[in-house]
């Protein structure tokens, strides 16, 4: 009762966590993904293209590029509109305008174990072989699976006007034209020099250096083991290293019709030969 | 501090004591159990009947009525916390949203659009949230935005479900159509998808409990509190049919349904007036065996 009381409070004065309880706006633009997809590294891109005079850091990353599940409502309301705000959920018919980042799941695998690790989710003696299979079921994650999450967005929204599928991988290999996309599609007009900007001063090597100095001042990496980085390797591929050939096979026959779609080679032949799917309509352009 | 923000700060306490005694409704707070089963489909596409139907299944002792059926198959926006944490497990909850990853098991609705369209316009006149002569044709273009109601489009809500979980041993989608058709055999598949220990005749019970007529029959009786300051020249169960939309429908309009939604409709097994099957895009039912099963 007494917690029920203070609750009661903070939130008479707007000071409780948004959580996923926050207003919407319809102008809110929304960059989306599954966890360990690059969403940070975009929002790092993102904040040093729109705040080029500033020094963007994780002390700071949470106010510049909002994450209304760890912010106040109150400090939501008060942002300047439009918008733009991280999100992990899945679909959600709230958000009109979403930036969706899609990561080949063979990496996601890869990263979220050794996120995981960091965060203390999992057992310290959990090897990568044994993530898989909670992986694939969406056990390790409160967003549900990864087909799921993508399924979700994908499934409904692709080729409406609203929606921008980017790929991690794209990101990688071209950083600079991606985030030209992207600005495009946020209405940012930023010349080449100002995108090779935003890009040098969101690089992983400079990613690192921050996150060794502020990585107690972010709820992302806050109270968590201090020993494995949050900032890894930021590459494409390395699951060939790093996953067992099984487990890579239980990934690809689990979801090999979106990993098709998305483009991701399959290590299966086989499963690589069946023909890409169409995706459906779903939505009108708003 | 001004009149309005104090005002502002009393209806959040008040909400925050409610919340305390557990007489607010949970909405999308509502804490999911780990048996927790889900009713889901978009409005009007035969849920309130469903729900009669599974609550005379559950509880065979105690036949449904308006009054008692918040309680029975509760729903997150209309049952009270306190009822919801007094409940017998496992819960069967009705449920309108789009793809959730928490509910466990999922039993989803499917209606032909172009009857929940004619249903949703009529619906809306009896609850006055539109104008009585309303254009349908303006009603149809906001429902293909997804702009007559908070759960999105009639085709993002299929396609978020189906696209996650169609083949999913914790999914079982039904049509609405088949419901109508055949009711006992579309229930005996919830029986078995739940493990319900329910025996034909307590199936047939239940279709008789839920019947459109003992329902309209109900309904006037109870006035049921559910839509209060609606029109009571006009019934909330209506024809309980399926295809009036040949009928009621322009077929400009069915064009325009179809235009949208012409592959998953096609993919339901709702057979499109106005298009080609060489027109109908393909739809790729991707969900097979696809997630793991919980």
């Amino acid at each position: 009762m007494i917690r029920q009381i203070q609750y009661a409070v903070k939130r008479a004065f707007g000071l409780d966590l948004a959580g996923r309880h926050y207003t919407v706006y319809p102008d809110d633009t929304f960059l989306v993904s599954y966890p360990k997809s690059g969403n940070t590294w975009v929002r790092f891109l993102l904040a040093n293209l729109i705040y080029p005079n500033q020094t963007v850091g994780f002390s700071n990353i949470n106010r510049l590029l909002p994450a209304p599940g760890v912010l106040s409502k109150r400090f939501l309301k008060k942002l300047p509109r439009p918008r733009i705000l991280k999100s992990h959920e899945p679909f959600d018919v709230r958000f009109r305008r979403v930036i969706y980042l899609v990561r080949d799941p063979r990496d996601i695998a890869v990263s979220e174990y050794h996120f995981d690790l960091k965060k203390r989710y999992i057992s310290p003696s959990m090897t990568q072989e044994q993530f898989i299979k909670p992986f694939l079921a969406g056990e390790t994650s409160s967003y549900g699976s990864w087909w799921e999450h993508v399924a979700s967005w994908v499934g409904p929204c692709y080729s409406q006007p609203r929606f921008l599928l980017v790929r991690y991988e794209d990101l990688l290999s071209d950083p600079v034209g991606e985030t030209a996309k992207i600005a495009e599609f946020l209405s940012i007009k930023a010349d080449e020099e100002r995108l090779k900007s935003a890009v040098a001063r969101s690089s992983a090597d400079r990613m690192r250096k921050l996150e060794q100095q502020q990585s107690k001042q972010w709820t992302g990496t806050k109270n968590t083991r201090q020993e494995i980085p949050f900032v890894r390797e930021a590459k494409a591929g390395g699951w060939k290293e790093s996953l067992p050939r099984h487990c890579v096979e239980e990934i690809e026959v689990a979801w090999f019709p979106l990993m098709n779609f998305l483009g991701y080679e399959l290590q299966n032949a086989e499963l690589d030969n069946k023909a890409m799917p169409v995706w459906v309509r779903a939505g009108q352009s708003r | 501090m001004g009149s309005k923000a104090k005002a502002g700060i009393v209806k959040h306490l008040v909400a925050g004591l409610k919340r305390g005694l557990g007489l607010h409704t949970p909405g999308k707070s509502l804490v999911i159990l780990p048996d927790d089963i889900f009713l889901v489909s978009f409005p009007k596409s035969g849920n309130t009947w469903t729900r009669f139907l599974l609550a005379n299944l559950r509880f065979p002792d105690k036949p449904a009525t308006w009054a008692t059926i918040d309680w029975m198959i509760p729903d997150p926006t209309g049952t009270t916390k306190r009822d919801f944490d007094r409940m017998p497990r496992p819960r069967i909850i009705k449920s309108h949203e789009c793809f959730d990853p928490r509910y466990p098991r999922v039993i989803y609705i499917v209606r032909d659009p172009r009857d929940v369209v004619v249903s949703q316009y009529h619906y809306h006149r009896k609850i006055r949230k539109i104008e009585d002569d309303s254009p349908l044709e303006k009603f149809v273009t906001r429902f293909l935005l997804g702009d007559t109601c908070p759960h999105g489009s009639w085709g993002q809500n299929v396609a978020t479900w189906l696209y996650t979980c169609e083949g999913s041993s914790r999914f079982l989608r039904l049509r609405y159509e088949d419901l109508i058709a055949d009711t006992p055999r579309e229930l005996a598949k919830v029986v078995s998808f739940l493990q319900l220990p329910a025996k034909p005749e307590q199936i047939v019970q239940a279709v008789e409990r839920s019947s459109a007529d003992r329902m309209r029959k109900l309904e006037k009786e109870q006035q049921h509190g559910l839509y209060k300051g609606s029109r009571a020249d006009m019934s909330f169960v209506r024809a309980a049919g399926s295809g009036g939309w040949r009928k009621d429908l322009p077929t400009d309009q069915v064009a325009r349904l179809e235009a949208a939604w012409g592959p998953l409709m096609h993919h339901l097994g709702y057979e499109l007036a106005t298009l080609p099957p060489s027109e109908i895009g393909e739809y790729a039912p991707l969900g097979t065996a696809i997630t793991a099963p919980r």
